[in-house]
């Protein structure tokens, strides 16, 4: 199935995004961003709208588009990876309802997720393999042959 | 497969935007960032157990 989705623009690099959402209250600037973390080739995923120098991850746009909003954001998640194979992104919401909302989005595309991506969901302190039924609170991704290199060196 | 590499080549090509690497070491929400690898310092990678 191919997804509507808006056209991003990137940095060099490939770890800041951005793209235009269009719907019914007009034109919002979003951004996109992946973010060393502390654990080596992990990056957290920041996504908001852009205001001048802030980056609002709280807001609730409701601009219509969220399926669109969502399929551009896995859109970047395709191209960092294609250019960081090693790498694994971490995301969480800004709330609960957003979390909930990675989630749906997520569920509804699971299968062909997976043809690409392994997904884990963050579940009473422990990572899972996702799993539709259950509720999250965060996710954690990675491209297939990490989890097999991953293997490999815990052999 | 060199079409298909020459193909994201092009494509990245015409979407780059250098503008936007001026924000690859800004932290824009240290605090969620923070949360992040408080996070993963307690729950680490998944634990994956071999078939």
């Amino acid at each position: 199935m191919k997804l509507q989705k808006y056209e991003l623009k990137m940095g060099k690099l490939l770890k800041t995004f951005e793209f235009i959402s269009e719907g019914r209250k007009g034109k919002i600037l979003k951004f996109i961003k992946f973010e060393k973390t502390g654990i080596k080739n992990v990056y957290n995923l920041l996504f908001g709208d852009k205001n001048s120098k802030h980056i609002d991850d709280y807001v609730v746009s409701n601009n219509g588009d969220a399926e669109k909003v969502l399929a551009t954001v896995a859109e970047a998640i395709v191209s960092f990876t294609n250019r960081y194979p090693s790498s694994w992104i971490y995301a969480e919401g800004s709330s609960r309802a957003r979390t909930r909302l990675y989630q749906m989005g997520i569920n509804r595309h699971l299968s062909e997720i997976l043809e690409t991506f392994e997904v884990f969901g963050l579940k009473d302190n422990e990572w899972q393999k996702f799993k539709k039924e259950s509720a999250y609170d965060a996710f954690l991704v990675t491209r297939k042959q990490v989890i097999l290199k991953h293997e490999e060196n815990s052999i | 497969m060199k079409k298909t590499a020459s193909k994201i080549k092009k494509q990245y090509r015409l979407k780059i935007d250098p503008s936007l690497d001026k924000y690859n070491d800004i932290s824009f929400c240290p605090e969620k960032l923070e949360q992040a690898n408080k996070t993963l310092k307690a729950v680490g990678l998944p634990k994956l157990k071999r078939k």
